[in-house]
Parts: C-alpha cells; sequence; structure tokens
C-alpha cells in the first residue's frame, strides 16, 4: 500500500510510515469486526428478556439489567439445582492444572526425542500420531470407554487428565517438535560428547531452553481443555464435572425456554479464566514463539 | 508415546474398523454384514452432500484464516500503537464457547435480525444479505464465523514468526532498496514456511473437526444445505444409535486424511533425510 | 476405590444434613430438564421421591441426545447411574434386547399400569411381557397455537376447524401484512409440521400404515402424496428468516403479535406464560380438526439400568412409584406443560389447554403415537433428513416418496 512512496525503503520503521492511516484503517476495521459479536453479547447480557423478544439486536439496553449476570454466576436453575455456572469452577480448575501440566512434560519429551535423537521409526510413528490429531474425539470416546472402564479410570479424575493426554498430544508433539528443530545441533552433539544420557540433556540443556514454547503451550492447552466440554462430560465422572457442562445446561435446551441474557452472561463468566491467561501472558506468548518455535 | 499411538490411535481405528463391517445399533456386536454400511453411506444424499460441503469450506476457511491472520500479523508488525489491544481484541473469539458465539452470529447473518434488517432501517429498502438462509451461500457464513474464532490465533502465531526474523535481513533489504511488499513476499514467506505448515496442520484438524459452529449456527440447515461429516457421524453415533453407520463414515474420513496427509509426510521427510545427510 | 470412598462421604452427608436414615435408597437420575420450567418440574420428583424416603442425586445433562450418550457410555464403563431419562420411544430397545436393564414388574403390577396407561405408552414401556420404563410425561408435539391479537387484525372470527380452513386463515394473515406461519427452520420442527398435517389430514389410518406399518403401498398412494404436497405448501407461509430459528423465537413471534399461527409441541405454553400471556385471552390452542382428530403422544420415561449396588434395585422401585403416582403427574405436569400419563387424576388446576388435551386423552381411539415410537431412532433421524430437505429444496414428489420408501427399509 505504501509502495510508491520514495521514503518507502529507507528503514523498516518509516515504511510504512505514509501508509501508517491504511494500517491504522484496516486495524481499526478488522477491530470492529472482531468486536461486534462481543457488543452484542454484552448488550444482551443487561437487557430484560421482553426486550430481547421484541427484538433490535443492535440497540443498547433501554432498561439496564445485572440480574442476567447473577444468576448466571449463582442463581441459574440447571436441574435440580439452581447454583448457575460457579459450581463447577473449582472442578474445571483442577482438571485444567494436571491437564496443562503432563501434556507439556510428554509433548517437550516427545518432541525432544524426535528432533534430537531421531529414532528409528520415529517419522512412521509422528505420522501416525498426527492422524490421530484428524480423528475426531467422539469416535474414540466408545473404545476409550472401555478401556477405561476396565482399568477403573472412568469417571475419576486421573482418568480425565489420561484422556487429555492422549488428546493433546499430537499437537503438543508437534509444537515441541518443531521448537527443538530449530536449536542448534551443536549444542546437543556437544552435550553428548561430554557424557550426558538422554534425560540428564533434556533437563540439563533443553528444558532451561524451552520456557516460552511451554507458555505457548500452555496457552492453548488450557484454552483447550478449559473450554472442553464433552470430553469431561463422558470421562470426568458426576463429581469432577467441569464448568462447561454447567454452561452448557444453562445455555442448552431443546423444548424448554432459553433465557439469552443469561446465557451470554454464562459464556462470557466461563470465558474469563483463559482471556485472563491471554491477557497476563501476551507478551510470553509472542516472546515465546520469536525465540524459535516456528522459526525453523 | 509409542503405547498412546498403538493403543490410542490405532487401537480405535482398528476398532473402529471392525464396528463398521457389523450391523451394531447403540452397542457395538460382533457379527459381520460385510460393505453393507458403505454402501448406504454412499447412497446417502446428506452424506454425500456433506462431503462437498467439507471440501468447499476447507480450501475457503484455511485460505482466507491464514490471510486474514497474516495480514493482521504484518499490519499489527508495523510498532502500531496499542498492540497488546489489538492483539487481545483479535484473540478473544478463540476463548469463547460456540454454543453462545454461534447464536450471536446466526442473529447478526439472519435476515430478519442482523445486519439485512439493520441496514434497510438506514434507509436502504433493497439491500440483501441473507446467506445463512440460502442454500447456496450457507456455507460462507460458517466460513465468516470460523474465521473469526480462528484468525487471532493464527495471527499470533505469524505475528511470533515476523518478531523472529533477524533484524539483518530488513537492514540489509533497506540498503538494497528493496520495496518492502517484495521483501514480504520473496524472503518473509518463504522464512515463515514452518510457521505455514504448524499453522496449515492446526486449520487442517480444525476443518476435519468442524461442528459446534454449524450445530449452533445452521443446526445444518436450512434443509441439509450446510451439513457436514462431523455432524453426520454424530448424529448416527448417539442420536439416531447406528455407531456402525458412524464408524463406516468415521473411516471414510480417516481414510481421506491419509490419502492427503501421507504423500506430504512422506515427501517431507525424505527432504528432511537428504537434508541430514549432507 | 477413591471414588467408592468419596461417594460414600458425600451419601454420609447429604444423610447427615437431610435427617435420612444412612440406608435409604438413593437415587443417582440422568436427565436434561434444565431450563427453568423444566428444573421447576423435575424438582417436584426429587422432592416426591425424598418425601417417600429415598436420597436423590441429581445427574443434569441438557440436551437429550447428550444425556444418553453419557448414559450409554456409563453403562459401557461399569459406573451405570440408577434411573436415566429415556423418550417415549424405541431408543432403549438395545439395551433392553442386551440386557442392561431392570425391569420394574414389581411395580407396574402392583399398581396397575396396564389399567390407566394410555396404550400407545403401555406398548413402548413393556417389552415382550416385562416393564423396562416407568413413564413419567407425556407432550402433544402439533398443538396450533394463534394469536388472537393477530387473527383479529387479520379479520379472522372463529378457529380454523379443517386443513383447508387453515390454510384460508393463513391467507387472510398474509393478506394483512402478518408472517401467517410462525416457524423455526430445523428439522425437527419441519418433522413436527410433517406429523401435523399427516394426522390432520391424512388420518390415523394412513398415519399407521406409514409410520407403524411402514407400508411400501401407503407411502406410494396418492393420499400420501397429498400430505406431502400440503406439508410443502405450508412453506408459502413462512418468512424467509424462517431457517434455524429457534422454535421460542417463532413463538416470541406469536407473542408480539407479529406471526399468526405456530404448530409446536405443548411446551411452547412456558414461553407464553413466561410473557404473561393467558390460552383463551392471549392465545389460543387447538390440538386438531374436527371431533375424531387424532392427539399425537410424545413423551419421557426413566429406565432403570442394572447395577452391582444390590441397594439400586430397591431405589428404582421406589422410583418407578414415585414417578408414576398420581399427585406427583399432577404436579410435575402443571409445571411442565405436560400431560399427566394417566387420566384419573384432578386436572381443576390445569390450563385450559391442558384440560382439553386431558379430555381428548380420555378417548383411546383418538391417540397416536409420534413417529419415535414406531421408527428407531435411526429410521426416524433418515425420515427427518429426507423431509428437511423436501421442505428446503425444490426436490420432485417421487424422489421424495422413493427415499422415504428406502429411508423406512433401511436402518432397523
Amino acid at each position: 500500500m505504501s509502495q510508491a512512496h520514495p521514503l518507502q525503503s529507507h528503514a523498516r520503521r518509516r515504511w510504512l510510515q505514509p501508509g501508517k492511516i491504511g494500517v491504522y484503517v484496516f486495524l481499526v476495521c478488522s477491530a470492529l469486526f472482531f468486536l461486534a459479536p462481543l457488543y452484542i453479547m454484552l448488550a444482551t447480557s443487561f437487557k430484560p428478556m421482553e426486550e430481547i423478544r421484541l427484538g433490535n439486536i443492535f440497540s443498547l439496553p433501554v432498561e439496564v439489567t445485572f440480574e442476567p449476570w447473577r444468576l448466571a454466576w449463582s442463581d441459574a436453575c440447571t436441574g435440580v439445582a439452581c447454583e448457575g455456572i460457579r459450581g463447577g469452577f473449582w472442578n474445571s480448575v483442577m482438571i485444567v492444572i494436571p491437564s496443562t501440566i503432563l501434556p507439556i512434560l510428554v509433548g517437550a519429551v516427545n518432541g525432544y526425542a524426535l528432533a534430537m535423537w531421531r529414532p528409528r521409526g520415529g517419522n512412521i510413528l509422528f505420522g501416525a500420531l498426527m492422524l490421530g490429531a484428524f480423528i475426531p474425539v467422539q469416535v474414540m470416546m466408545f473404545p476409550l470407554v472401555r478401556v477405561l472402564g476396565s482399568v477403573g479410570l472412568f469417571g475419576s479424575l486421573p482418568g480425565i487428565v489420561l484422556i487429555h493426554l492422549i488428546f493433546s498430544m499430537p499437537i503438543m508433539t508437534l509444537l515441541f517438535r518443531n521448537y527443538y528443530a530449530s536449536i542448534p545441533e551443536e549444542l546437543f552433539k556437544a552435550a553428548r560428547v561430554d557424557g550426558g544420557g538422554f534425560f540428564r540433556i533434556f533437563v540439563a540443556v533443553i528444558l532451561p531452553m524451552s520456557t516460552p514454547i511451554i507458555v505457548v503451550a500452555a496457552i492453548m492447552q488450557v484454552t483447550g481443555v478449559w473450554n472442553d466440554y464433552i470430553l469431561g462430560l463422558v470421562f470426568a465422572g458426576r463429581e469432577n464435572m467441569p464448568m462447561t457442562v454447567q454452561l452448557n445446561n444453562v445455555i442448552n435446551t431443546t423444548t424448554g425456554a432459553r433465557l439469552y441474557n443469561v446465557n451470554m452472561a454464562a459464556t462470557i463468566l466461563t470465558s474469563l479464566v483463559p482471556l485472563t491467561i491471554y491477557f497476563l501472558s501476551g507478551r510470553w506468548f509472542v516472546r515465546g514463539i520469536t525465540a524459535g518455535a516456528v522459526k525453523g | 508415546m509409542a503405547i498412546t499411538v498403538i493403543v490410542g490411535y490405532l487401537g480405535t481405528a482398528i476398532w473402529t474398523l471392525k464396528v463398521s463391517v457389523s450391523s451394531s445399533r447403540t452397542f457395538p456386536v460382533d457379527d459381520f454384514v460385510g460393505l453393507a454400511q458403505y454402501v448406504r453411506l454412499f447412497g446417502n444424499d446428506r452424506w454425500l452432500l456433506s462431503l462437498e460441503n467439507l471440501a468447499l469450506y476447507g480450501v475457503i476457511f484455511i485460505l482466507a484464516t491464514m490471510i486474514i491472520g497474516l495480514l493482521l500479523a504484518i499490519f499489527i508488525d508495523q510498532k502500531v500503537a496499542g498492540e497488546g489491544v489489538l492483539r487481545t481484541v483479535f484473540l478473544y473469539p478463540y476463548a469463547m464457547s460456540f454454543v453462545a458465539t454461534g447464536l450471536v452470529w446466526q442473529w447478526v447473518l439472519n435476515p430478519g435480525s442482523g445486519i439485512q434488517d439493520a441496514v434497510r432501517r438506514m434507509g436502504f429498502p433493497d439491500f440483501t444479505f441473507d446467506w445463512i438462509v440460502n442454500q447456496d451461500m450457507v456455507i460462507y457464513t460458517i466460513v465468516i464465523a470460523t474465521v473469526w474464532q480462528a484468525a487471532g490465533l493464527v495471527m499470533a502465531m505469524f505475528l511470533a514468526g515476523l518478531r523472529g526474523i533477524d533484524d539483518d535481513i530488513w537492514k540489509a533489504t533497506r540498503i538494497d532498496g528493496i520495496p518492502a511488499w517484495r521483501v514480504y513476499v520473496s524472503i518473509v514467506l518463504p522464512m515463515l514456511g514452518p510457521t505455514i505448515a504448524t499453522v496449515f496442520v492446526l486449520l487442517s484438524t480444525a476443518v476435519i473437526k468442524l461442528f459446534d459452529s454449524v450445530v449452533s449456527m445452521t443446526q445444518g440447515g436450512p434443509g441439509t444445505a450446510s451439513e457436514v461429516p462431523t455432524k453426520f457421524i454424530m448424529d448416527h453415533l448417539f442420536g439416531r444409535a447406528n455407531i456402525a453407520l458412524a464408524s463406516a463414515a468415521s473411516i471414510v474420513m480417516l481414510l481421506t486424511v491419509i490419502a492427503i496427509v501421507a504423500p506430504i509426510l512422506y515427501a517431507r521427510s525424505r527432504a528432511l533425510k537428504r537434508a541430514g545427510s549432507q | 476405590m477413591n471414588q467408592a470412598k468419596v461417594a460414600a462421604v458425600a451419601l454420609m452427608a447429604i444423610a447427615f444434613c437431610s435427617g435420612v436414615h444412612a440406608d435409604a435408597p438413593k437415587a443417582e437420575v440422568i436427565h436434561w430438564w434444565t431450563s427453568g420450567g423444566e428444573s421447576a418440574a423435575v424438582k417436584t420428583i426429587a422432592e416426591a421421591y425424598r418425601s417417600a424416603g429415598g436420597v436423590w442425586v441429581d445427574t443434569a445433562i441438557a440436551v437429550g441426545e447428550q444425556a444418553r450418550s453419557v448414559t450409554v457410555n456409563r453403562i459401557v464403563g461399569g459406573n451405570p447411574p440408577t434411573a436415566a431419562q429415556f423418550n417415549t420411544t424405541k431408543q432403549f430397545l438395545d439395551m433392553v434386547e442386551q440386557g442392561v436393564l431392570n425391569n420394574v414388574d414389581q411395580v407396574a403390577i402392583k399398581d396397575g399400569w396396564e389399567k390407566f396407561l394410555p396404550e400407545t405408552v403401555l406398548n413402548v414401556v413393556r417389552v415382550k411381557g416385562h416393564f423396562y420404563a416407568a413413564p413419567v410425561s407425556i407432550h402433544m408435539p402439533t398443538w396450533i397455537w394463534y394469536s388472537k391479537a393477530a387473527f383479529k387484525k387479520a379479520g379472522i372470527t372463529g378457529e380454523p376447524k379443517t386443513v383447508d380452513e387453515l390454510f384460508a386463515a393463513l391467507d387472510k394473515l398474509k393478506t394483512a401484512g402478518i408472517i401467517p406461519l410462525a416457524h423455526g427452520g430445523q428439522a425437527w420442527q419441519e418433522n413436527i409440521l410433517f406429523t401435523a398435517i399427516l394426522a390432520n389430514l391424512g388420518g390415523k389410518e394412513l398415519y399407521l400404515k406409514i409410520l407403524r406399518d411402514r407400508d411400501p403401498i401407503a407411502v406410494k398412494s396418492e393420499a400420501f402424496k397429498k400430505v406431502l404436497v400440503t406439508f410443502k405448501r405450508l412453506r408459502g407461509y413462512v418468512d424467509n428468516g424462517a431457517p434455524g430459528r429457534h422454535w421460542n423465537d417463532a413463538t416470541a413471534l406469536l407473542i408480539t403479535g407479529r406471526a399468526g399461527i405456530q404448530i409446536m409441541g405443548d411446551w411452547a405454553k412456558g414461553e407464553f406464560s413466561n410473557a404473561n400471556q393467558v390460552p383463551g385471552r392471549d392465545f389460543g390452542c387447538i390440538a386438531g380438526f374436527g371431533a375424531n382428530s387424532p392427539y399425537i403422544i410424545q413423551g419421557d420415561v426413566f429406565v432403570f439400568p442394572k447395577s452391582k449396588d444390590p441397594n439400586a434395585a430397591r431405589a428404582q422401585m421406589l422410583m418407578a412409584s414415585v414417578i408414576t403416582a398420581p399427585a406427583t403427574q399432577v404436579q410435575f405436569s402443571i409445571k411442565k406443560g405436560s400431560l399427566p400419563i394417566r387420566t384419573d387424576v384432578d386436572s381443576s388446576k390445569m390450563d385450559l389447554c391442558a384440560r382439553q388435551g386431558l379430555e381428548i386423552m380420555k378417548d383411546k381411539s383418538r391417540q397416536l403415537g409420534n413417529g419415535e415410537i414406531y421408527l428407531s431412532p435411526d429410521q426416524n433421524g433418515a425420515l427427518a433428513d429426507i423431509l428437511t430437505a423436501y421442505w428446503n429444496k425444490d426436490i420432485a414428489i417421487e424422489k421424495v416418496q422413493r427415499d422415504i420408501l428406502a429411508a423406512l427399509k433401511d436402518g432397523q
């Protein structure tokens, strides 16, 4: 957009200077497109149902009500209980923590082994694993229920963590493998010459260099696990049902009435945890990849 | 990892294959009915349409998400003010459950309540934007909503890739007086190769698993116009209690993925080997 | 091991809190009643169960398909619930055949289910002489609702009494600039329109020939062709914002007077009453056309998976007897907007439409099951696919008939 200007090629910083307005126009327009649904969600969440029924989705609430937010958090009925979505909050936390740490550790070891040690058949194994990323989870559910049931892990916290571990392994492995592939091989060779073993090199050399990619992986994994519904529903057992089950109970119904304002509030409330993590780790996220995750 | 691959993925695939040649309904049974389920599958209008939809959707979605994500990343990389805010704005849809955002998209796109209605009220009575109720256009509305959800993540990955490019390259091209767009096209893009590959794999898995957005926005409608394979599989797996047909459909999907992915992986591993032996 | 401990602690805590003896029959119940009105309804059952000395452990999972799939998965995984909701359909037939369900013959015989249950429901819960499910509610999916305000504006004076009069009313509404038929364009809602036309225009005999007997001659008949054409004719009275719309948004069109008529189940009453509208004053309800019009039955039951827990059977029997008791039935129905599964109850506190429905139900010859009662879930789904495609696209009627024939032959 700025190639016609004579200044363009003089400094990266100045290159787009004349086109800077264009850049801002594009970014602001995009931002408006991205924010429009959030605006509608927020506006809807503060309207009473009568106003929603009349139906202008773009209008601001005439009569602002906070009732939907209170209902969503602590009073909406989701069955015999009417406790809103908060009931599953700690369950979700209990699932997210191990389901983030373990897959990252395993993914890191896998990626390290594949990238540095290049075991025989490693590529075939990796290929098969990547195919796994394409199988819809629901298809794998039945056999996994059988397997977990037979080892007594079905419907338990360790069970759901194991399931998350299995389903996140392809992508986690991919992330770490690409990251480690970009680390200079000399470093690894030097460590081997010094007599380091598989885990010794991993712990002493590789792991300390992995902070950035770990942050990246953590963000993807936290979002994925936090928003997971179907796996938690089936595998976690009724004592450990995540927050999304409550969220779905609030939002989804076939023949019951729908409270759109409560639905919107509940959705926004549920997504606050991943949103906070994006916000806090935004810098890390970017620097993490910068340090070589996908640099090649 | 080997154990996961063997037990988790290969085991499931074999199990699914076995069920797909049985007459299982709610529960798996051990009989053998040959390819009857596959015959029924490929005689089913809805399944054929959902394959077509997925191919069309996949190409447009991946292209659009990559282009928009890349553009956002490049523009945000121009040292703009408020970068942190913009990044969060583009990324937030990734954290939201589609159960509710799908409904919002349905409202926005519906001619009676959404954009069409709003523009008409502003004094353009002939304005028409009714893709979501249109048999031929509805699949594009799924593209719009899913691009909205995924573009931010893609932007973040590309942005990171861009930041990782050595500053020296910019200095060198500056001295040579090469225009910015040419630097992006002929130097930066190739250097982003691995990022593009990672993003491509991520988006491809999202395409194959496309489900939530369709269910929450159109329920596969109007009619069967926006049906996708995963929804067909899920309907038969649960609601219609025909796990044999669902398994047959899954096997077809898996074979399709293998047919597309295997040559790419093979080519890549050969390229790697050659690079390694040099 | 660990889980058993947690469960034991939870049980003790519940027992302690509610003052129930520790070996009270404990029932963990999976159901999909999660919205406001549904919650209130299921609460009446839970209360009744508790006052009968039981302990109710609630596992609510929105959307029937998901709740049922959790039940099936938990049976496979060896951790079944005590009771699980299903529809009054063939959905649980496979489970009966696999021998994973307990029967509740003891209660059914003692309470005389055969005497008071509608035959249609009885034929679903009784498989090969044993009672495998306890019915809890009856819904009628094809009520014709109309807005009195819209009718007045369009100059429609009386309720339509035939299919022809229905179309005449739709025409008048159209002329008056009102959306004639409020419709949500989703497959299951199109299925409801089809069922309404098949029952009211085709009549009981054709209805059973198509859906129950899957009779090829009937599917190819002129009478059925007329049903299909009439079904599609309704399409001309729907606004173009219909596709994807939820049923309650269609009802909202009636409530705000923007639309005239909606064909939908009796759960729509909840939406009207949330907006402070009263049957007979603000809106009307028509069960069907003419004195002999069929009354379509759809409903919910609970099934009782076999369990290693020796106390489960006792809890299941108690549950079966509590939910079918007249008092529970009345309270539940009022909250849910459904009808009781028995007509020998006090209907004085029910609304106008429910009383009308209960009156019709007393005439056994007018009862018919909805499609799912006669068809397997697979066949029913395949039929729905064809109908929604036909509704939305131009498909030759002969092809539709052929496809329906194939769909009803397939699966099972």
